[in-house]
């Protein structure tokens, strides 16, 4: 039984008044002198003590209203069925909940745990039903509730230990939803688990059990364990050269407590060694190994790195990585052939031979369609005008996915440019920032922070657009459905984006040289242009590994087409089609190597399970239960129907009956108390 | 009924005329014949000195030679003692109580006013008769005795004393019933006027034995009405007035209990000293002084 109102029932500290009262003034009674008291202490006491029990039940009658009283106004409500008929259903309903996180692989755990639902399962008497729900970073139902055994049983057979990590919160919340199914059973709640302390998230919202449900814990934490993991590994994914010359870093923990540990650890790279170094790690603490220098094959590669540990986790002793080795970025810069005309924008993509940019230089007198074709970018640098064919090629080569950047300057014919309609701004005239207002120079104060082009310029706060001032300028006006990714301060475009029907085709409004604006010479430079080529390249980095439960992107490139993943286990789950650009997340179950096809691309994605899930550090289950919050009801809604919620209405009317009984005590008072002023 | 107190002289002050007027009306009569000399409505069961002549008898070894009558030894040479009647005034003891007990009153008579007023009427009254009055007091011992005698100044030594009494110990009823049982030498008639808050077997057989002395015994059980009836409503400490003691009382519940003890203390007193013939008379004080002394000497000279 529960309560709507619990707080009214501090009025029962009301009870205390009378006794109070009693109390009081028995200690404050007056002094009557008497001429003796021999008589009176030769009353019996037995007497004393019936006269004392007759009052004693007047006093109870009184207490007894007043606590009926308190009741009712704290509207009580049954848990259970009020009903003869439901009430006499003893059967019970129990929902097991079975933890197959990655960590119950610890030595036998499993089994244990599969030995003890087993039992539980045998235990079911002839009405009683069960349900079976697996948790591990999610929770499943195995079977909705039965009476069935061997259904219970093929259903705890089935079961295999996940790679996922603990996390009880969607655990005890669909065990409450399952509860709720067990209208006018005996409800039971087993957690069969190693209680990992990792599992339970304080901050997160509070798990709800109904407080009519018995709740059992089976405890299968290991006291005495030790366990050796690699956490993670730091690499780059992609590499542009034969030799990764990047650093990886590898984290391995010892959970041990008490005991450092000396882990030889080996890296290997499609199955060739790669590097090995033996670590020493401190007892509960992290330590790295660094590798580098080895050789990379073109396309992905499947990397793992190995501890040698002995430890009865074995599972956290290897770990996957992915790492491609891609041929450079092919930019072709056409310019005018003037002095230094492109010397910023070659140094910008060629300055160190670690940049994936492999830049060709050419005059538009120079230049042929089938050149421009060989390339993944085109950077149009100030060139007055282009040859239809060039033009013309250049309009094909983009829907094909070429990326586009043209650069207006003072040597561009404004009149021809305006004249190309493809191009997604219309320029106007050259502007020359008026010297006698004050300030003679505009730079880009606004600018679309989430386009990808200014990735750099969202997290550093060292780079900033605006340091780069612009003496001159091609004054433009956007095209219908072009973007304007910047402005200068007088609002002029300075960068603009062709409309998605024609992507990949980007304008800069002034020049890179350094003589219509200082922006080659301020640090902003650089990254912005590394990133246009980026992203007219659509190049996406992906990274080395993700953990289990992580969603890896999968985006379309230039063409759409089918995608699909296939797993460890061979087997091919298809995503659906997705057009250019598009992107679905796909949230692998199994840990491993995941082949991603899009079309005809493909990649890997190496996941790993969750590294946390090594922690086997425990906490006592009485904590876990007293974390969760218990109600009223379990389930309230949970598929019940009307006749369920005409049942739970029908519960609270125990205020009424309280009330009647007040009634009742209070004519009771009423007729003892003037007997016993009769009588005395 | 409120005794009011005309005067403030010791007489007049115990002694209320309305009452005496009522006292004698009746004869104040003595069951049995107490030694006395005086005139009066008391016959004396002893010759003695009396000038009413009774009988002769014959001389017995140890009787006074000086009585013997030496004419008729003359005319019948025989030695004859001659005897005389004649009516005797008897010798009347008052025995007051004055235990604290005695101080307890519900009104504004406590009991051991009613006590001395009562003690007042019946030695001014034994006085009138002129019977031997004497007075002794008592808690646990003697406090004070006035020897019995029909002198002049007796009446006003006895009043004095009444009128000095200060209530303050427990009651005592063997010590000064032993004492007045070695004491007395003659008989006589003994008022007892007390609570007789003690046990009864005390009570009694002191009683017993002056009774078996000779004495005519008549006892005054004074109570307050409270004592009798109980009729306290709130739960309230008691304090014992002789013992100092407390007692957390609730009256309703012990108020049954109590009255059947009391009832049964009486009782058994009563029939106790029926059945020595000593006379028993209850004074509730909120009832009138002279109703009590009237009832009690009808009765008296009922049984005479």
């Amino acid at each position: 039984m529960s309560f709507l109102n619990p707080f009214l029932l501090f009025g029962a500290f009301a009870l205390a008044i009378p006794v109070l009262i009693h109390l009081v003034r028995r200690e404050k009674s007056e002094i009557i002198p008497f001429s003796s008291l021999m008589f009176l202490l030769k009353v019996p006491k037995r007497a004393i003590r019936q006269q004392k029990i007759k009052n004693l039940l007047l006093m109870a009658l009184r207490l007894l209203i007043l606590a009926l009283l308190v009741g009712a106004f704290a509207r009580p409500y049954l848990t259970q069925p009020s009903t003869p008929a439901a009430n006499a259903n003893s059967n019970r309903g129990v929902v097991l909940m079975l933890d197959t996180s990655y960590s119950m692989r610890y030595a036998n755990n499993f089994d244990k745990m599969k030995a003890e639902a087993q039992q539980r399962i045998d235990s079911l008497g002839a009405g009683d039903r069960m349900a079976l729900v697996e948790f591990n970073e999610s929770a499943s139902l195995l079977n909705r509730p039965t009476s069935d055994k061997g259904a219970l049983r093929a259903a705890l057979n089935n079961l295999k230990p996940s790679y996922a990590a603990t996390r009880f919160y969607e655990a005890f919340s669909l065990a409450e939803r399952v509860l709720g199914e067990f209208s006018g059973d005996q409800k039971e709640l087993v957690v069969i688990s190693d209680f990992q302390r990792n599992g339970w998230n304080r901050s997160s919202r509070e798990s709800v059990i109904g407080s009519d449900v018995k709740t059992e814990t089976v405890n299968l934490a290991v006291k005495e364990w030790s366990n050796v993991g690699i956490d993670s590994a730091l690499l780059d994914q992609t590499s542009f050269n034969r030799t990764y010359t990047g650093r990886m870093v590898v984290r391995i923990r010892n959970y041990s407590k008490d005991k450092p540990i000396v882990v030889p650890v080996s890296v290997s790279l499609n199955d060739k060694a790669a590097g090995r170094k033996d670590v020493t790690v401190s007892a509960n603490s992290t330590e790295v190994a660094e590798f580098t220098g080895f050789d990379l094959p073109l396309g992905f590669s499947k990397g793992h790195i190995r501890i040698e540990t002995g430890d009865p986790l074995p599972i956290d002793n290897e770990f996957l990585f992915s790492i491609e080795r891609r041929e450079k970025m092919s930019v072709l810069v056409i310019d005018a052939g003037k002095p230094k005309q492109s010397l910023y924008l070659r140094q910008a993509y060629m300055s160190t031979a670690e940049l994936p940019f492999n830049v060709t230089t050419m005059t538009a007198s120079a230049v042929s369609p089938e050149e421009m074709a060989k390339h993944e970018v085109v950077i149009i640098n100030d060139v007055p005008r282009l040859t239809d064919a060039v033009r013309n090629k250049l309009d094909e080569l983009r829907k094909t996915g070429q990326g586009q950047l043209v650069i207006l300057g003072g040597n561009s014919e404004v009149g021809w440019w305006a004249g190309y309609a493809k191009l997604p701004v219309k320029p106007i005239q050259r502007i020359f920032v008026p010297k006698d207002r004050g300030r003679p120079s505009v730079s880009i104060t606004t600018y679309d922070q989430n386009h990808g082009i200014f990735k750099p310029f969202r997290t550093s706060t060292r780079v900033a657009l605006n340091s780069a001032q612009f003496w001159e300028y091609v004054n433009v006006e956007a095209r219908p459905g072009a973007t304007v990714l910047a402005k200068a301060d007088d609002g002029s475009p300075l960068i603009v984006e062709s409309s998605p029907e024609d992507h990949g085709l980007i304008v800069f409004t002034s020049t890179v040289d350094s003589r219509w604006n200082d922006m080659p010479l301020k640090p902003s430079f650089l990254p912005l242009f590394h990133e246009v080529v980026h992203y007219l390249t659509r190049y996406n980095e992906s990274r080395a590994w993700y953990a289990l439960g992580e969603g890896v992107p999968i985006t379309a490139g230039l063409q759409s087409g089918a995608a699909a993943v296939i797993d460890p286990d061979n087997e091919r789950q298809p995503l659906g089609d997705l057009t250019a650009g598009q992107t679905k997340f796909f949230t692998p179950v199994k840990p491993g190597f995941h082949e991603i096809r899009v079309g005809p691309d493909t990649r890997m994605v190496a996941v790993n399970p969750p590294a946390a899930e090594g922690n086997l550090d425990s906490m006592p289950p009485e904590d876990l239960l007293a974390s969760v919050k218990r109600t009223g009801e379990t389930g309230p809604g949970a598929g019940w129907g009307t006749d369920e919620q005409t049942e739970y209405a029908r519960r609270q009317t125990g205020w009424w009956y309280l009330l009647l009984f007040a009634l009742l005590a209070c004519m009771a008072e009423i007729y003892i108390a003037n007997r016993t002023y009769k009588t005395t | 009924m409120t005794i009011q107190v005309a005067d403030r002289t010791p007489v007049n002050r115990f002694i209320d005329p309305k009452v005496l007027l009522k006292i004698q009306n009746l004869e104040l009569v003595a069951r049995h014949v107490v030694e006395g000399f005086v005139q009066g409505l008391h016959r004396s069961p002893y010759t003695g000195f009396s000038v009413d002549f009774a009988s002769y008898r014959l001389y017995m070894p140890g009787d006074e030679i000086r009585r013997i009558d030496w004419n008729v030894f003359a005319r019948s040479d025989r030695l004859y003692i001659k005897l005389y009647e004649g009516d005797t005034n008897t010798r009347v003891l008052v025995m007051l109580d004055i235990s604290g007990s005695m101080n307890y009153g519900s009104s504004e008579i406590k009991k051991i006013d009613y006590a001395r007023i009562l003690a007042a009427c019946l030695t001014y009254f034994a006085h009138h008769q002129r019977d031997g009055v004497g007075l002794l007091t008592f808690d646990t011992q003697i406090r004070a005795h006035v020897p019995s005698s029909r002198r002049r100044g007796q009446l006003l030594t006895i009043l004095s004393e009444i009128d000095r009494i200060q209530p303050s110990e427990q009651t005592e009823f063997r010590k000064p019933l032993r004492f007045l049982a070695e004491y007395l030498t003659r008989r006589g008639l003994i008022v007892l006027i007390s609570d007789l808050f003690d046990e009864p077997d005390n009570i009694i057989a002191g009683l017993k034995a002056l009774k078996a002395k000779g004495n005519d015994i008549i006892v005054f059980h004074i109570m307050d009405p409270y004592e009798l009836t109980f009729p306290f409503e709130e739960a309230a400490q008691f304090e014992d007035m002789e013992t100092r003691k407390k007692l957390h009382v609730i009256p309703e519940y012990l108020r049954e209990q109590y009255m059947t003890i009391v009832k049964d203390h009486m009782e058994r007193i009563r029939k106790e000293l029926a059945g020595t013939r000593i006379d028993y008379c209850l004074m509730d004080t909120s009832k009138p002084l002279d109703q009590g002394l009237f009832t009690y000497l009808a009765a008296r000279s009922k049984s005479v």
